[in-house]
């Protein structure tokens, strides 16, 4: 066709716009739409209240009970204060209850929607975007319960330090979205996946220091579980205000370095297998 | 200045359908090196579902795709909408652009009627504002009067197409592309819908319309495509393309290809 001959040679964006979009235009025009993921994310908290009575406090609930049943045992177990050691569970529990479900969401950040983006035009992030957005939701859901135990435990670490979780949850959230892009597109194209990583979700409460102090282990399986854990340096730049006190500069070097590290790698991969999301969907 | 150029547009599907994949693509690594290219999967299905396909169309052009089932209609509105990125070739757009295929994306049974115009809204690009002005007009063209105020669940599914074509017109759109986009809703909408399309159509935009439907083609479109194979094999009046398409075997979808 001559048109389209003659057209060839035209800058795209200029009178017309080739539909081809990159990793990049995706992941910042993404960003650029707040009030699309803001609403896929707070409709998804919304739904939760449908008929139920508590909605979406059956989270705040059973970690209530979580807190109250492992905080029994572990008071014993660690011999620690009951003052010291619930208020320290309850504040790794919330945060870690935030990458968990994080971790298991992002699966199926693709899976779960494959209407929503085969049949409108829709920058892939968003659809992170909203899962973390919805997670942030169900965090301050869980601050119920972290009220609750500092105002009956450990009124006195309250303060201004708590201000630091701001600084922390964003620093989470920036990993949040690497690891919503990432899996949801590897649990999308690999369907084994999902349950590799729900496995080793589980696993990995139990080998971060959440139940147990960190200051319990020493020398070498200290290394292995606290210093070089990722999870723990995450958990930390929230839990570490939390508790009352700033977290290290450790914690916040390597919390960004994950983000760093991890957005690379999510970047390379989203850049050469954007274009096959819709096809493995 | 509406206009709609695809050039050129190869596509094609792979299929992954092996419970094996996963150890398939370890393995094929460890025994291929790390430069293993693309094409050089085993057992991966491909379906050529277009193969070159070019058209460009202008203010006024109302196509209508014909063909059998699997010939490419479908996945030529999918590349026309962005949503597939094709292998070979490129599409180039001017204008607003809103896809109405099988169901309005982004709808929640759980939300009201009203909640879900503005999810649609928003995913359709469209500002509060601009939903909040168009919220009369679907009222009224959808006729759902009090349902819009109830979860999307308790819709029929005549209902559910009638929110989802009001939603989709009422973006205003440029370039309308559309998959047996009516015919769900009962008599009175579909004649409804069909005049809405006639309206749309005689505003001077561009629409895409793929469809079994010859009367419908008939009334609201000045061209129309014969698709086979991925490819468009005649291109003319909807006359003439529908005495072509009656003279055609039943042929099925291309033959996938082992690659």
């Amino acid at each position: 066709m001559n048109e389209i001959a003659s057209h060839r040679h035209e800058p795209a964006g200029n009178l017309v716009r080739s539909l081809a979009i990159t990793a990049r235009d995706d992941i910042v025009g993404g960003l650029l739409k707040p009030h699309v993921y803001g609403r896929l994310g707070w409709l998804d908290t919304k739904r939760r209240y449908r008929r139920t009575v508590l909605g979406p406090f059956w989270s705040a609930a059973s970690l209530a009970i979580s807190v109250t049943a492992l905080g029994s045992i572990g008071v014993g177990l660690w011999r620690q204060p009951a003052a010291d050691y619930i208020p320290f569970l309850a504040a790794g529990m919330i945060v870690w209850l935030l990458i968990q479900s994080v971790l298991t969401e992002s699966c199926v950040t693709f899976t779960s929607n494959p209407t929503l983006f085969r049949q409108i035009r829709l920058e892939y992030s968003v659809l992170a975007y909203a899962l973390v957005w919805r997670n942030l939701l169900a965090f301050m859901h869980n601050m119920v319960v972290y009220l609750a135990v500092y105002l009956a435990f450990a009124p006195q670490r309250l303060g201004l330090i708590q201000l630091l979780i701001l600084p922390g949850l964003a620093i989470v959230a920036l990993n949040a979205a690497w690891i919503a892009l990432l899996l949801g597109m590897v649990c999308l194209r690999f369907r084994d996946m999902q349950p590799l990583i729900a496995n080793l979700t589980q696993i990995t409460i139990f080998v971060t220091p959440i139940f147990w102090p960190p200051d319990v282990l020493q020398a070498a399986s200290r290394v292995v579980f606290v210093t070089l854990n990722p999870v723990y340096h995450l958990i930390e730049v929230v839990r570490a205000p939390l508790i009352g006190t700033a977290p290290a500069f450790e914690n916040y070097a390597a919390a960004i370095t994950t983000a760093l590290i991890g957005w690379t790698a999510t970047y390379l991969v989203f850049q050469r297998y954007r274009k096959r999301i819709a096809f493995w969907s | 200045m509406v206009r709609l150029i695809v050039d050129n547009v190869h596509v094609a599907y792979p299929i992954y359908n092996s419970q094996q994949n996963m150890r398939r693509a370890l393995f094929a690594r460890t025994i291929g090196g790390l430069i293993q290219s693309e094409t050089r999967r085993p057992n991966v299905l491909l379906v050529n579902a277009l193969n070159g396909v070019s058209l460009d169309l202008m203010e006024g052009d109302r196509l209508g795709l014909v063909g059998h089932n699997g010939a490419g209609k479908s996945t030529l509105l999918r590349v026309m909408a962005g949503i597939y990125e094709p292998v070979a070739g490129r599409v180039l757009v001017e204008g607003r652009m809103t896809p109405l295929f099988d169901t309005m994306p982004g709808l929640d049974g759980e939300d009201t009627g009203y909640e879900n115009i503005v999810t649609a809204g928003y995913l359709h690009g469209m500002t509060h504002a601009e939903i909040e002005r168009k919220i009369p007009y679907i009222e009224s063209f959808s006729g759902l009067g009090e349902f819009l105020s109830l979860p999307y669940r308790t819709y029929s599914s005549g209902m559910m197409m009638r929110l989802g074509f009001s939603i989709a017109t009422a973006v205003d759109p440029e370039i309308l592309l559309m998959d047996e986009g009516i015919g769900a809703g009962d008599a009175s909408f579909a004649e409804r819908a069909t005049k809405r399309l006639e309206e749309f159509a005689g505003e001077s935009r561009i629409m895409v319309l793929a469809s079994h439907s010859e009367q419908l083609l008939r009334k609201t479109c000045n061209r129309a495509a014969l698709m086979q194979s991925g490819r468009i094999m005649a291109l003319g009046s909807p006359d003439e393309i529908f005495a072509r398409y009656r003279e055609l075997p039943h042929a099925a979808a291309p033959e996938p290809v082992l690659n």
